[in-house]
């Protein structure tokens, strides 16, 4: 079944891409911040620099891990689903269960490795710059350089391989069960995760408040709310189609009907998606706005602000930075394999007699919604995180650029999703609508 | 009233060495209320015929009218837009769309069109093809025979001037291809409408007033078949088989 899979994946590298790169910016972050850990544990390193390197390190490289678990498991979840009609032929020719699930695992082992590979390179270069920008703050010593070692490789396979494999298999499992049942395991997951993220807000208030490590939970605690509110947001979809449907008709025609009708109908499947625009939207959210906070907290604390502490927030924010992006470039690439996906249902469309505009517009109706219901869930998620640490940090509980800030995102995540939502559709439209449906 | 015209229609695809003449120079009148069947060995451009005729594909040359109007050049939409006022298609693959119920994807056409969707029409209809009682089911709660019949009510919605239908029985067992036969057969009888079926089954093209056959992308001269038997479809096509063979295609 491994010569299967080996094959399968050398005869259609197109249907992987959503997966490899998935991985490939997974793996980038990973190795990129856990070879931090690698540096500051060189033989002769002086323990401020190695302290700084572990605190930069722990604090990121904990909810980016998490990211990327999350990340790369909801995009293999995705793109096993769009195989699941090649699987029940693979079960009616004859194969088992179990030889589909070795198949499938298989794949998502060799891709996330192939991932993983080319991202050793990038995340090298970023290390460097990364300790290179330490190094003008003055958190790490001159003569430290940036080192890849066993830690940094070791979680970035280990992260990305067991995200990928894990993922595929409890896809895989749903897919040769038959029909998919309640998601009964994705409930209990999602409410775990909102109570662990609730007790990871919880912990900002037990900690003290010019701990510099005092970022992490929050940021942590809202991730974990995001990723557990995704589990819901099928339903919040369901929720809001009844109120939404009636100005999505007015606004995009037949479109906006195709789009309710489908919303209403693959609310389930659209999980996936909502995954990483929930978690860029709460992700982004709180990292920035507790970074605002942290910076203004400096600011006011009467200490003047020196070159130093300047150099630090913009080294703060371009590590934060690169988690942002990341999240950004998974909703993305996700959205694009899901409607690249829907090449067949958009060719049927125009063979009843849509044109090309109205499947377009079905699309940005579609994207429109899965937007609303992604900052819907990720703004609470995001708040929770917030105005805990605004709290603890300072003696306010509104933190000042939050609007601002929040606002932005969601005109990136908007931008985003409709970009990669038309961009693919337009691109799969140019098929002529008979050769759509026959492949 | 001719309700379907092609003349001198020619198809080929690819370029050069590697083209192919999937049409050359198809010429055929159809009358309002006809039921013609279009028979040939595979490979003979059937499909393309029905693709160029229906607005799906256009002609390298030739003309195409329905109802005595010239199929629209320019842009695809104005193409969709004739085509979905004007033609309705029967896939083999039933072609429905999934997330939509049996009344829904049956008054697609009309909603695609921006006009207003006359429900109780609609499923007098869908009760027509015998579904009166399956309207808000699925594509994937139906019998692949049922699928057909909301396909067939798809196709009449619009009333349309020419109903085209590609293998319609091809992937049915046999009584549930002979409840869609019965159904376009009624709809020329009982509503006038015309119809336009490819199949490659003499049984099926028994359904058809009358059957022409195509081989390399040419009517053959020996013309029509009028109210033909299954038996003497099927012997026709044997002998436009052998034909094919003895000129070495």
């Amino acid at each position: 079944m491994f010569a299967l899979a080996v094959r399968s994946v050398r005869q259609r590298p197109g249907r992987l891409a959503a997966t490899l790169l998935a991985a490939f910016f997974g793996a980038a972050v990973v190795i990129l911040f856990n070879s931090l850990h690698d540096t500051a544990q060189q033989p002769g390193i002086d323990p401020g620099s190695a302290e700084s390197l572990t605190l930069t390190a722990g604090v990121v490289g904990g909810y980016g891990t998490l990211l990327v678990l999350l990340g790369v498991a909801s995009t293999l979840t995705l793109t096993v689903r769009q195989r699941s009609e090649e699987m029940d032929l693979l079960r009616r020719t004859g194969a088992t269960p179990g030889q589909i699930i070795r198949m499938v695992i298989g794949e998502a082992l060799l891709v996330a490795t192939a991932g993983a590979l080319l991202a050793v390179g990038p995340a090298v270069l970023g290390g460097r710059a990364l300790v290179a920008r330490l190094h003008e703050t003055g958190q790490v010593a001159a003569g430290v350089d940036h080192v890849l070692g066993p830690i940094g490789l070791g979680a970035g396979f280990g992260v990305t391989l067991s995200a990928a494999a894990g993922a595929a298999w409890l896809a895989v499992r749903r897919v040769t069960r038959g029909r998919p049942g309640r998601h009964r395991l994705r409930t209990v997951a999602g409410a775990l995760a909102v109570t662990a993220g609730a007790g990871g807000v919880g912990a900002t208030f037990a900690m003290d408040p010019t701990e510099p490590a005092l970022m992490a939970a929050p940021a942590f605690g809202s991730i974990l709310i995001s990723a557990g509110l995704a589990a819901f947001s099928p339903a919040l979809v369901r929720a809001l189609i009844p109120a939404l449907g009636g100005p999505l008709r007015l606004l995009f025609g037949a479109g906006g009907h195709l789009a309710v009708l489908n919303l209403r109908r693959r609310a389930t499947e659209l999980a996936g998606v909502l995954m990483p625009l929930i978690l860029f939207v709460g992700m982004a959210t709180v990292t920035l706005c507790l970074q605002a906070v942290e910076s203004d907290a400096i600011a006011g604390s009467g200490l003047t602000r020196s070159v130093e502490d300047r150099n630090l927030e913009t080294l703060n924010l371009v590590v934060v930075g690169i988690v942002t992006v990341f999240c950004c470039l998974l909703l993305i690439n996700s959205l694009a394999s899901a409607t690249a996906f829907r090449r067949r249902e958009f060719g049927q469309q125009r063979l009843a007699g849509a044109t090309r505009s109205q499947v377009l517009r079905m699309v940005g109706a579609e994207a429109l919604v899965l937007v609303l219901t992604g900052v819907l869930a990720g703004t609470p998620a995001a708040l929770a995180g917030v105005l805990s640490f605004t709290a603890v940090r300072t003696d306010r509980i509104w933190p000042g650029q939050a609007l601002p800030t929040w606002l932005g995102i969601v005109a990136v995540a908007a931008l985003a999703a409709g970009l990669a939502g038309l961009v693919t559709a337009v691109r799969t439209v140019r098929v002529p609508a008979t050769v759509a449906v026959s492949a | 009233m001719s309700a379907l015209r092609l003349t001198g229609v020619r198809r080929a695809y690819g370029s050069g060495e590697a083209a192919v003449t999937a049409l050359d120079g198809v010429s055929l009148d159809l009358a309002t209320g006809s039921f013609t069947a279009v028979m040939g060995p595979s490979g003979s451009g059937k499909t393309t015929l029905l693709h160029c005729a229906a607005g799906l594909e256009r002609p390298d040359s030739g003309l195409v009218e329905v109802n005595g109007e010239p199929m629209p050049g320019g842009s695809e939409t104005r193409l969709t837009r004739f085509r979905r006022e004007r033609i309705g298609f029967v896939f083999q693959q039933y072609n429905l769309l999934p997330t939509l119920t049996a009344l829904q994807n049956a008054t697609l056409p009309l909603t695609l069109a921006g006009k207003r969707v006359d429900r109780a029409r609609a499923i007098a209809l869908l009760e027509e093809v015998g579904l009166g009682d399956r309207l808000h089911h699925r594509p994937d709660q139906l019998s692949g025979g049922q699928r057909q019949r909301v396909a067939v009510a798809r196709a009449l919605v619009t009333a349309p001037s020419v109903v085209f239908a590609d293998e319609p029985t091809g992937a049915l067992d046999t009584r549930s291809a002979r409840d869609v036969l019965a159904l376009l057969r009624s709809a020329v009888d009982r509503h006038g409408r015309t119809v336009v079926m490819v199949t490659h089954d003499p049984v099926a093209a028994s359904y058809a007033d009358s059957v022409i056959f195509l081989a390399d992308g040419r009517l053959d001269p020996a013309g029509e078949l009028r109210r033909p038997s299954a038996d003497a479809i099927a012997a026709r096509l044997a002998h436009l088989g052998d034909q094919a063979v003895g000129t070495g295609v």
